[in-house]
């Protein structure tokens, strides 16, 4: 097949080039480097570790170690599954393409088979999923091969198990939406992703209810050996687990299932999807923006779930300068949500929290899942600084020419997203404190556990992305930054909480040694934003 | 060379394109010319296969214009100039000349980066590019297979005044060579010295089609109005 002489002779190019652009500046290895150094050692580390004695278990205790381990296997499979649908659901709104947008102009047009295009680059996805899985397992290598002599055969289970549970996510969204164009079948294929998120659901609650604690039954069923039959999800497990059951056909057949499987997606997909370059389009251009927008040569937009974009408005002005800045997050807040203050997504969040206060108190309940769902909340705001230093202002010329101090436009730049948080919390931990009678220190802890973890991810992704020219060192050098601000700022943090959580018991001071952890690394963090946001330029494509 | 027979195209309830009929003969350098909207990259996508039309016949070179044999025929410059990052603009020649199996292409691949001032920029990857060096590589790679029929989709955006001049030359040249070419512009004056013959849209129809001579006369005797004022007043706002 020319086709794929083709392709192949254009990816060994863009391989070869990819190595010349790395010798030609070396220092972008470094975090690879230690990345690898990290891995290399957590796998000696494990595997020269001593072995868990499993016969001083005593049996009385036989019954919890039972619980905790249904927990694990069933909230990593819940996990995959939910990723899954979640992946099969997004199929049903938007196409997958395996495309980039020089393909679209240069080799859609070109005298090429269709088909032999779609196979190869169908094909080709295998690789980052290979690539993934033996990080995976060069992670967890070291401690499997210890404590369960994982050999050769439990290696390559293990990967492929992992590999193949990725790899065919791709064809199966993209057979989804070649139906949906072929035979206009949205709708049942969206109901039917939607009936298996259901039939989950209830194979989690219903154990739940039926067990004396909800949270030691649910995972009863989907953890119990059986679920391995569950497509793709189940195979992927029954597949792994040979480094436990030592059963080599049994994870056989799930690969040849897996193989069959294959085999079938990639008929029915050629067989349908018939002159999809329409298909694809959409898909193509948006991942090609969203590529530019990592790279940092494009701004991220802000209308991206944005719940009233036609609102007319009419707001006065808050004054003139930097404050300038503060009206137009104002008035994006208000084309966002219902109120720029406190929105739908705020109110969804708020009353999720307050029916876990409200649930806390019962037997079947733990107040345990609030805490949680706070310290989640916490986490989530670090994500959201993270995001809010692509989009809005900063990509904007006006930030550098407002005639004002930077500290003042840093200031305005935030003050919307503070006081959202400040209401937001105290919306949900007033009332939280109040039903499930908690410390009412919460109700100072929280809000400004969530503000310092907002000033932390805007600090590392913002420092880098006015520090470093190039995209691709930002990408790279970024996570190394996340990584230091992980280790030596955030792992104290946790370690001194958990520790505080541990003696006492008490929420409230593990969370109190957070939050002042956490309140260090912001402040530092912030300091040096501060420092580099003069040295702001504006970029362009 | 180009046959469209009742071309429609349809995004869900939106008519993009309705019902149009044009033929292009050997030679012919035609302009489609409409303001924003109009459906000129749409039928031009359609034409070239990256849309799928919803009614209508397509054919080139006496081929239907999805088959390999027809694709073979034109070539396509697209209006955003997306080309591989990691490729260099030589070996976006080479991929070209695998892709449509030209031989000897490498005089003829010099030859072309030399009019588009690119020929020192060969180890340059299509990341480092400009935009408007991406346009000039997407032309280069488009005229490096000799193609019969060409397709510009609004060609001379993000040029360069030399780039420009050297591609209404370029139109000239392949006119002369005995080309044929559709070019997509809302900018009169990038086709009407070098167009035989201009086709208006207007909200997915075409509602002009003749040529400068005939449209030119056709403004002067409405009262002395230039082909400027005769396209502004075709595809005004009722």
């Amino acid at each position: 097949m020319n086709e794929v002489r083709l392709l192949l002779s254009k990816d060994l190019w863009i391989f070869r080039n990819n190595l010349l652009l790395i010798l030609r500046n070396p220092l972008r290895l470094i975090p690879y480097g230690i990345a690898g150094a990290y891995f290399f050692y957590m796998y000696t580390q494990r595997i020269s570790g001593s072995k868990e004695v499993t016969s001083d278990l005593n049996l009385e205790a036989a019954s919890e170690v039972d619980v905790a381990m249904q927990n694990v296997i069933g909230g990593v499979t819940a996990l995959a599954l939910f990723f899954f649908l979640f992946q099969l659901f997004r199929a049903t709104k938007k196409n997958i393409t395996f495309f980039k947008m020089a393909d679209v102009n240069l080799l859609f047009t070109a005298p090429v088979k269709p088909e032999n295009l779609l196979l190869y680059y169908m094909v080709r996805t295998i690789l980052p999923s290979l690539g993934g899985s033996l990080l995976f397992l060069a992670y967890s290598g070291g401690q499997l091969a210890r404590d369960f002599d994982v050999d050769f055969l439990g290696a390559f289970f293990l990967v492929v198990g992992f590999a193949l549970f990725f790899f065919l996510i791709s064809p199966l969204r993209f057979l989804i939406y070649t139906l949906h164009t072929r035979f206009g079948i949205l709708e049942p294929l969206r109901a039917g992703v939607l009936g298996v998120g259901v039939v989950f659901a209830a194979l989690v609650l219903l154990p739940g209810f039926m067990a004396p604690v909800f949270y030691e039954g649910m995972f009863a069923w989907i953890s119990s050996p059986w679920f391995d039959l569950f497509p793709v999800v189940g195979w992927s497990r029954g597949m792994m687990s040979y480094f436990v059951t030592g059963n080599w056909l049994l994870s056989l057949g799930y690969l040849l299932l897996y193989c069959l499987t294959y085999f079938a997606v990639v008929k029915l997909v050629i067989q349908f999807s018939g002159h999809y370059y329409e298909d694809v389009l959409e898909s193509t251009q948006s991942n090609e923006d969203q590529l530019e927008k990592a790279k940092g040569k494009k701004e991220v937009t802000e209308d991206a779930y944005s719940l009233n974009s036609k609102k007319q408005l009419a707001l006065p002005e808050f004054g003139v300068g930097a404050k300038a800045i503060y009206w137009r997050n104002y008035v994006q807040g208000s084309r966002r949500d219902f109120h720029p203050l406190f929105g739908l997504y705020s109110i969804g969040m708020a009353v999720l929290g307050i029916v876990l206060a409200v649930l806390s108190p019962f037997d079947w309940f733990s107040h345990k899942v609030l805490y949680g769902y706070l310290v989640l909340l916490i986490g989530f705001y670090f994500m959201a600084g993270i995001g809010r230093a692509n989009i809005g202002d900063l990509k904007k010329p006006w930030f550098i020419l407002i005639p004002a101090s930077w500290s003042a436009k840093y200031w305005n730049m935030i003050k919307l997203d503070l006081i959202q948080t400040v209401l937001f919390a105290g919306v949900l931990i007033l009332p939280a404190v109040w039903i499930a009678e908690l410390n009412v220190w919460l109700i100072l802890l929280f809000p400004l556990g969530m503000i310092f973890s907002y000033l932390i991810g805007l600090g590392v992704n913002l420092i880098p992305q006015i520090g470093l020219d190039e995209g691709w060192d930002r990408i790279l050098i970024k996570p190394l930054m996340i990584g230091g601000i992980i280790l030596f700022g955030l792992v104290p943090t946790i370690f001194f909480s958990g520790l505080l959580l541990g003696v006492t018991g008490q929420f409230v001071y593990g969370l109190g040694a957070g939050v002042i952890g956490l309140g260090l690394v912001a402040a530092l963090v912030t300091h040096v934003t501060m420092d580099i946001l003069k040295r702001l330029e504006f970029k362009e494509m | 060379m180009l046959s469209v027979v009742h071309l429609s195209k349809k995004y869900e309830k939106q008519n993009a394109v309705q019902d149009i009929s044009f033929h292009l003969d050997g030679g012919e350098v035609v302009g489609l010319l409409g303001p924003n909207g109009a459906g000129k990259s749409t039928t031009m996508k359609c034409i070239v296969g990256l849309l799928r039309k919803t009614a209508g016949e397509i054919s080139i070179g006496g081929y239907d214009h999805l088959t390999v044999e027809a694709k073979r025929l034109f070539s396509y410059i697209p209006e955003t100039p997306y080309v591989y990052d990691l490729l260099t603009i030589w070996e976006h020649m080479q991929f070209i000349a695998q892709a449509y199996g030209v031989k000897d292409w490498k005089p003829k691949a010099l030859e072309l980066l030399e009019l588009y001032e690119l020929e020192d920029k060969q180890k340059k990857l299509g990341r480092d590019l400009s935009k408007g060096m991406r346009q000039k590589l997407s032309i280069c790679c488009a005229l490096l297979p000799d193609p019969q029929l060409l397709f510009f989709d609004e060609p001379m955006i993000g040029l360069d005044p030399k780039a420009i001049k050297n591609t209404k030359n370029l139109f000239k040249t392949l006119k002369d060579e005995g080309k044929t070419i559709l070019v997509s512009t809302h900018l009169i004056e990038g086709v009407e010295s070098i167009a035989d013959r201009i086709m208006i849209m207007k909200d997915g129809q075409i509602i002009g089609n003749d040529s400068i001579a005939n449209l030119k006369l056709q403004a002067e005797s409405g009262s002395g109005l230039s082909l400027e004022d005769l396209f502004l007043e075709l595809t005004k706002d009722e």
